[in-house]
C-alpha cells in the first residue's frame, strides 16, 4: 500500500512515516496542499493522511482537489486532526474526509484503520474494472446488435407490405420481433403469406428470421407450392435450430384469382375466414406442430385447401394478440378479439381494429410480440410474370439426327428443347417449342414407323394399348433415320423446323387430320402444330414436315 | 416423383401435381394418382404450377381422367398454369371440361 502523508509539521511527518513503514507500506511527504497536488500522480497513493491546519492550501481545500485527482477509484482521506472539536470534524467530513486520525497516534488504531481503507480502495478498484468490461461489453452487444439488425432488415427487404388487399399490424415486445410476417406475389399472379412465431422474443428468435425468409422468397419467386415451401422451412430449421426453440407458423398461398386459398398451419392460433359482417365462416385451426422440431421423414406437409368468396377475408394473427392483458390482468381471449372483430370488420375498419386493441391493453407492459394480418379474398390483380423475351440477333442453323438408339433412349425432345432453352430469348418460348416439336417428332415416329393407329386411343384402355404398342414397336424398330433441321432468322424473328425421315411412308394428310373434336382423346397433335405456328406444311410427299415459328409473337 | 397426390386434412380435395414434363410417359403414374378415390365425392385439383411442358398426350391423359371419374368426384380443376400451358389449354378449349384457374 502507498500512503501520502500530508501534515507541515516535521515532527508528525517523522513519527508517522516510521510507523506506518514499520506496517510494511510505502511512504511519501508532503508538507501542504500543493506539494502534496504535485507528487500525487507520480505517487498514486492508496491513502491519503492530511492535517487540517497547513499555512499553504489546508486541509479542506486539499481534500476535494485530491479526491477529484483519483477519478473513478474512491481514495480514502483521513483527516489528522484533534478529536474534541466537533465542529471541524464536521468541517472535515464536507471537505470529502473519510476518517480521523488524532495526536497521539496510536499504532494499533493507526494499522487497523490503513487496512480498513485499504480493503474500501481495493473494491472500488475491482467495482471501477468491473464497470470497464460492462461497458466494454454493452458498446460490443449494441454493435452486434446493430449488424444483426443491418442483415434482418436488408433480408426483409423483399418482403413488401404494401398490397391493397393486405393489411397488417406488427408489435414487436422488444427491439427485434420473434414474429416474422412475409409477403410476396408468385409468378402467376398468385399470392404468399408467411406468418411466424419464433420460441422467445428478442435477438435469439429473430435471427431465425434470416433463413426463413430468404426460403421464403426464392420459392415465392419460382412460383412453387405450400406443401414445398414448408417442408423446406422445417429441414432449414430443424438443421439450424437448438433443441428447444421452434417457429409456429401460417403459410397459406392465395389464386391469383382470389378464390382458392391454399395453407399449412403448424401451431399459430386458428386463423379465421370472416364475412362482411365479420362473422367467422371457417377456422383454419392447426393441425401440424411447428417448424423446426420433426425431423424430415416425420414432418407432414399435407396442406388444406378452401374455396373462398368474395368478401371473404382472412384474419391471421400470432398468440400475443389473444394474450394482451388489460389493466385488471383479464386476457383479450379469443372471445374478446373475434368481439371486436365484429365490431370493426363489418366497416372494413382495420385501423379502428388496431386502435382498439392498444386501447385494450393500455398501461400493460407487452410480453409478446404481437402481429395480425387480414387479407382480402379477392383476385389480387398481379402481374403474371413472362421471362425475358429479347431474342439473340445471331443466325444459326442446328441439325440432328436421330437413329433408333437416340429414339429409344430418353426423350429426345425434351433434350433438344432444354438445349436450345440456353439461347437467349428462347427460354421463354420452351413450352410451345417442345408442343410443336413433340407433336411433329411423334407424329412421324408413330405414323411413318411404327405404325399405330390413332383411333384406338379413344378410350381409356386403347389409351394405354396405344403406348403398349407403341413401346413394343419401338424396341423392334430398324434403321429409322430421323433428321430435324433447326434454324432461326433474325431479320424475320422466324425459327423453322424441318423433319423429315427416311421412311417409305409419308404423311397421308386427309386421313389423319382429324377433324377438331374437343372430346376427342387424339388427333389433336396437328391441329395444335396449326394453332401455334406461323406455318406449316408437308414436303416430299409428305415425309418432310415443315414448320415455322415466329418468337416475336408474345410466348403466351 | 414427376407425380404426387395428396388429400386435403379433409379428404374434400385430392390434389395431383406434375412436375417437368407431362406426356404419355406418366400414363401409369397419373392413373394410379386418381385412381382409388374412396366415396367422399372429392373435387381434383390438378396442380400444374411445376408442368413445363406437355403434349397432346397430356390432354388425352386428362381427357381420360374426366371420363373414368365421372361423377364419383365433384369436380375438376387444373389450377396454376403457367402461361405458356394455359394457353394450350386454352386453345384447345378445354375449358369447356374442366374448371380451368
Amino acid at each position: 500500500m502507498k500512503v501520502l502523508i500530508v501534515d507541515d509539521q516535521p515532527a508528525n511527518q517523522v513519527m508517522l512515516s516510521g510507523l506506518i513503514k514499520r506496517f510494511g507500506h510505502q511512504v511519501r511527504c508532503a508538507s501542504n496542499g500543493i506539494e502534496a497536488i504535485d507528487v500525487f500522480s507520480g505517487l498514486e497513493p492508496d491513502v491519503v493522511l492530511l492535517d487540517v491546519m497547513m499555512p499553504i492550501m489546508d486541509g479542506f481545500e486539499t481534500a476535494p482537489c485530491l479526491k477529484a485527482l483519483s477519478g473513478d477509484v474512491h481514495l480514502p482521506i483521513l483527516f489528522i486532526t484533534a478529536l474534541d472539536d466537533q465542529e471541524t470534524l464536521l468541517k472535515c467530513l464536507e471537505a470529502g474526509g473519510d476518517d480521523f486520525i488524532s495526536v497521539p497516534f496510536e499504532p494499533v488504531v493507526l494499522q487497523a484503520k490503513l487496512n480498513a481503507h485499504a480493503r474500501v480502495r481495493e473494491l472500488s478498484h475491482s467495482l471501477k474494472g468491473k464497470n470497464e468490461a460492462l461497458a466494454y461489453h454493452s458498446n460490443r452487444m449494441e454493435r452486434e446488435q446493430n449488424v444483426v439488425s443491418h442483415m434482418l432488415a436488408n433480408a426483409l427487404q423483399e418482403n413488401e407490405t404494401q398490397y391493397p388487399f393486405l393489411k397488417t399490424y406488427l408489435a414487436p415486445a422488444s427491439e427485434f420481433n420473434g414474429d416474422l410476417v412475409l409477403t410476396k406475389a408468385g409468378p402467376l399472379g398468385n399470392f404468399y403469406l408467411f406468418v411466424g412465431d419464433f420460441t422467445g422474443h428478442g435477438l435469439a428468435p429473430a435471427t431465425g428470421a434470416l433463413p426463413v425468409s430468404q426460403t421464403f422468397f426464392d420459392l415465392a419467386d419460382k412460383g412453387l407450392s405450400i406443401a414445398n415451401m414448408v417442408e423446406e422451412f422445417n429441414r432449414k430449421l430443424v438443421k439450424l435450430l437448438p433443441d428447444d426453440m421452434f417457429c409456429a407458423a401460417f403459410v397459406a398461398e392465395l389464386s391469383a384469382n382470389g378464390e382458392r386459398l391454399t395453407y399449412w398451419n403448424g401451431g399459430i392460433p386458428d386463423a379465421l375466414l370472416i364475412n362482411e359482417a365479420g362473422q367467422v365462416e371457417k377456422r383454419l385451426a392447426p393441425e401440424h406442430m411447428a417448424l423446426g422440431i420433426l425431423p424430415p421423414e416425420e414432418f407432414s406437409s399435407q396442406v388444406s385447401h378452401c374455396f373462398v368468396e368474395k368478401g371473404i377475408r382472412l384474419i391471421t394473427y400470432t398468440d400475443g394478440v389473444v394474450e394482451m392483458t388489460n389493466q385488471d390482468d383479464q386476457r383479450l381471449s379469443e372471445n374478446g378479439f373475434e368481439e371486436l372483430l365484429r365490431r370493426y370488420a363489418c366497416k372494413r375498419d382495420f385501423d379502428g381494429l388496431v386502435t382498439a386493441l392498444q386501447k385494450f391493453q393500455q398501461g400493460q407492459e407487452q410480453f409478446d410480440d404481437v402481429s395480425l394480418v387480414c387479407l382480402d379474398c379477392a383476385p389480387t390483380n398481379l402481374p403474371v410474370i413472362s421471362p425475358d423475351t429479347n431474342v439473340t440477333h445471331l443466325p444459326f442453323r442446328l441439325v440432328v439426327y436421330l437413329k433408333e438408339d437416340e429414339i429409344r433412349g430418353r426423350d429426345p425432345i425434351i433434350k433438344l428443347v432444354d438445349s436450345l432453352s440456353h439461347l437467349e430469348g428462347i427460354r421463354a418460348h420452351k413450352t410451345t417449342l417442345y408442343l410443336l416439336l413433340a407433336e411433329a417428332f411423334n407424329n412421324t415416329l408413330e405414323h411413318s414407323f411404327l405404325q399405330l393407329d390413332s383411333e384406338i386411343k379413344q378410350t381409356g384402355q386403347g389409351f394405354d394399348e396405344y403406348y403398349r404398342a407403341r413401346e413394343e414397336r419401338l424396341a423392334e424398330l430398324e434403321g429409322v433415320e430421323i433428321e430435324i433441321d433447326i434454324e432461326y432468322r433474325p431479320k424475320s424473328s422466324l425459327l423453322s423446323f424441318s423433319l423429315s425421315s427416311n421412311s417409305e411412308n409419308g404423311f397421308n394428310e386427309s386421313v389423319n387430320d382429324t377433324e377438331e373434336d374437343e372430346s376427342l382423346a387424339f388427333g389433336r397433335g396437328l391441329q395444335l402444330i396449326r394453332n401455334f405456328s406461323s406455318h406449316v406444311e408437308w414436303r416430299d410427299n409428305g415425309r418432310c414436315l415443315y414448320i415455322e415459328y415466329d418468337l416475336s409473337l408474345p410466348s403466351a | 416423383m414427376s407425380v404426387s397426390r395428396d388429400f386435403s386434412n379433409d379428404d374434400k380435395q385430392l390434389v395431383i401435381a406434375i412436375k417437368g414434363k407431362f406426356d404419355f410417359s406418366l400414363v401409369q403414374e397419373f392413373r394410379q394418382a386418381y385412381s382409388h378415390i374412396g366415396d367422399s365425392q372429392p373435387t381434383v385439383i390438378i396442380d400444374l404450377r411445376e408442368t413445363d411442358y406437355l403434349d397432346s398426350s397430356a390432354l388425352g391423359m386428362l381427357l381420360n381422367m374426366r371420363k373414368s371419374l365421372g361423377s364419383s368426384v365433384k369436380g375438376i380443376q387444373l389450377v396454376n398454369a403457367k402461361p405458356d400451358v394455359r394457353r394450350i389449354l386454352d386453345i384447345s378449349r378445354f375449358d369447356k371440361m374442366f374448371v380451368i384457374a
